[in-house]
């Protein structure tokens, strides 16, 4: 038996014990505030069937994809165009840092202020959430640069340009694809908060609707369907990076495989 | 003795500056002075610590003199300020490192071919030529590995030959065989000599072993203890090509070899 089959398997017998953790709650507790396992699928299931989940939760991951792309160019780029201001990287350092540090939670009742409940307020706040998380993974790339690697490429003869391109760029990309993994759960979460606080689509708006109806059954089908989306989001990101990073030594690959 | 001096080295100083630059550390180097013939293998000697790395960082012009000058055929490098260095000396001065200095993420062939990739010479020729050396140092089938999948040797004669590639009239070279084991490093020492016999390229190889230095050199030069000086010079007669593997039983080996360890302190 191999080490990856037996992960799986692995994986399959604790998603079966919290399924029977979960309907045991719900049994002693009662569907009516823990939806049952059973209840959830056949709703799920009956949501895809009708379209209703498959279309909010397309909306809600548009948002998510959106908002990760706006955020992630220009926070990827950032540090590649500042490379040689050090200066201007000191002075823009604290607002970072700010930006960083501020809870965007917050956040999400200013932007629908600003651009209405449609999906601009939660593009903005996806953007602005996964932004900072990869500004600094792709500064530290910046900054993790190899000085040798620098000086040999200088010796023959690479211009500036060349050694942004073929050793400063290369170099950082598996630490913008460390920002990546981390601010990806961070962009989905984003869209659905937002959805919470006000919208009228999305899986964040099935959360708040099967909240004011008292439909546990109907949150907990939204939440599956998030995480859902979360494990496609980290699989694309993490496929995306063992395509890009062929390079890399295995045990430098995503902990995962665990190899 | 091949030729006119094609790098001549005079009078040349060095010291680091300390704590931001408010102390100065002792002399490194000084009032050095040497030269190198076209065509010639030289090798230099010295103990660890003696400056050699540094000596060579000024030559290639990654690091700043104290003072001194470094002659190009007739062309004075300005050595003192960090700024107007000209690393490599406009693709003239080739420098292979202790470490290989290897892309990790370019596979053997890309990385042989980086020099003249950012050159702009890529072409059918060159790339004959760097595919050619591959095979010379038996890297044939590893073109496409990437350098964490190759060994460590291998990755000294990848970036042995990445240098030898794009052909610069002078190569230096840091101790590019210490890390190695034995037998490895005798297999190097035999494919250099084989490459040096193929062009011919002046050569400037430090290392801190006395076989090496003279297993390889057409003159060794011994370096004193920091501040560095020229000890000693040591021409070396052993007629090439030469058999490094019996190179011991040499009648001139032995006597040569004792010479230098006199004055390597």
């Amino acid at each position: 038996m191999s080490l990856d089959f037996a992960l799986i398997l692995a994986a399959i017998v604790v998603l079966l014990v919290l399924i029977a953790i979960w309907q045991t709650l719900s049994m002693t507790l009662g569907a009516y505030w823990v939806g049952s396992p059973w209840g959830v699928l056949t709703r799920f299931t009956a949501g895809i069937l009708d379209g209703e989940l498959l279309r909010n939760a397309s909306y809600t991951a548009a948002e998510a994809a959106l908002g990760f792309l706006l955020g992630a160019l220009p926070a990827a780029a950032l540090p590649f165009a500042l490379r040689r201001l050090p200066i201007a990287t000191a002075i823009l350092d604290p607002f970072m840092v700010g930006g960083y540090g501020a809870p965007k939670l917050a956040l999400a009742p200013l932007f629908i202020l600003w651009f209405g409940i449609g999906i601009e307020s939660k593009i903005a706040l996806v953007a602005v959430t996964v932004f900072f998380i990869v500004y600094f993974s792709a500064l530290a790339g910046v900054r993790a640069l190899d000085a040798r690697l620098v000086r040999m490429a200088q010796v023959v003869g690479a211009s500036e340009r060349d050694v942004a391109r073929h050793i400063v760029f290369p170099g950082a990309v598996p630490y913008i694809f460390t920002g990546l993994r981390i601010a990806m759960p961070y962009s989905i979460g984003g869209a659905v908060i937002a959805e919470l606080i006000s919208a009228n689509r999305g899986l964040g708006y099935l959360v708040q609707l099967g909240a004011m109806n008292f439909d546990t059954t109907g949150i907990f089908v939204a939440l599956v369907a998030t995480t859902l989306i979360v494990f496609l989001g980290n699989w694309s990101v993490n496929a995306a990076e063992r395509r890009l990073l062929r390079w890399r030594p295995p045990a430098d690959l995503t902990v995962e495989t665990g190899t | 003795m091949p030729g006119q001096p094609l790098l001549e080295v005079r009078d040349l100083s060095k010291r680091f500056a300390m704590r931001g630059g408010r102390e100065p550390s002792p002399w490194i180097i000084q009032d050095l002075s040497f030269s190198v013939a076209d065509g010639e293998f030289l090798t230099i000697i010295g103990p660890s610590g003696a400056g050699k790395t540094t000596l060579l960082n000024v030559i290639a012009q990654i690091d700043t003199a104290s003072g001194g000058e470094v002659r190009y055929q007739s062309e004075v490098a300005p050595l003192g300020d960090a700024k107007a260095l000209n690393p490599g000396l406009s693709c003239r001065i080739g420098y292979v490192t202790q470490e290989d200095n290897l892309l990790p993420w370019r596979t053997t062939i890309e990385n042989v071919l980086f020099p003249l990739n950012v050159q702009r010479r890529l072409n059918p020729e060159t790339r004959a030529r760097a595919e050619m050396l591959i095979r010379t140092v038996g890297l044939a089938g590893f073109e496409h590995h990437y350098p964490h999948e190759l060994s460590g040797g291998m990755r000294k004669r990848a970036s042995l030959i990445r240098t030898l590639a794009y052909d610069p009239p002078i190569i230096l070279m840091d101790e590019p065989f210490g890390a190695l084991d034995a037998q490895t490093r005798l297999h190097l020492q035999e494919d250099l000599l084989r490459l040096w016999n193929l062009g011919r390229k002046t050569i400037v190889f430090v290392t801190h072993d006395i076989a090496e230095a003279i297993a390889l050199g057409d003159r060794t030069l011994v370096l004193s203890r920091t501040p560095s000086r020229i000890a000693g010079e040591h021409v070396i007669t052993i007629p090439r090509p030469r058999d490094i593997r019996g190179l011991m039983s040499h009648p001139e080996f032995g006597a040569t070899y004792e010479r230098i360890r006199a004055q390597v302190q």
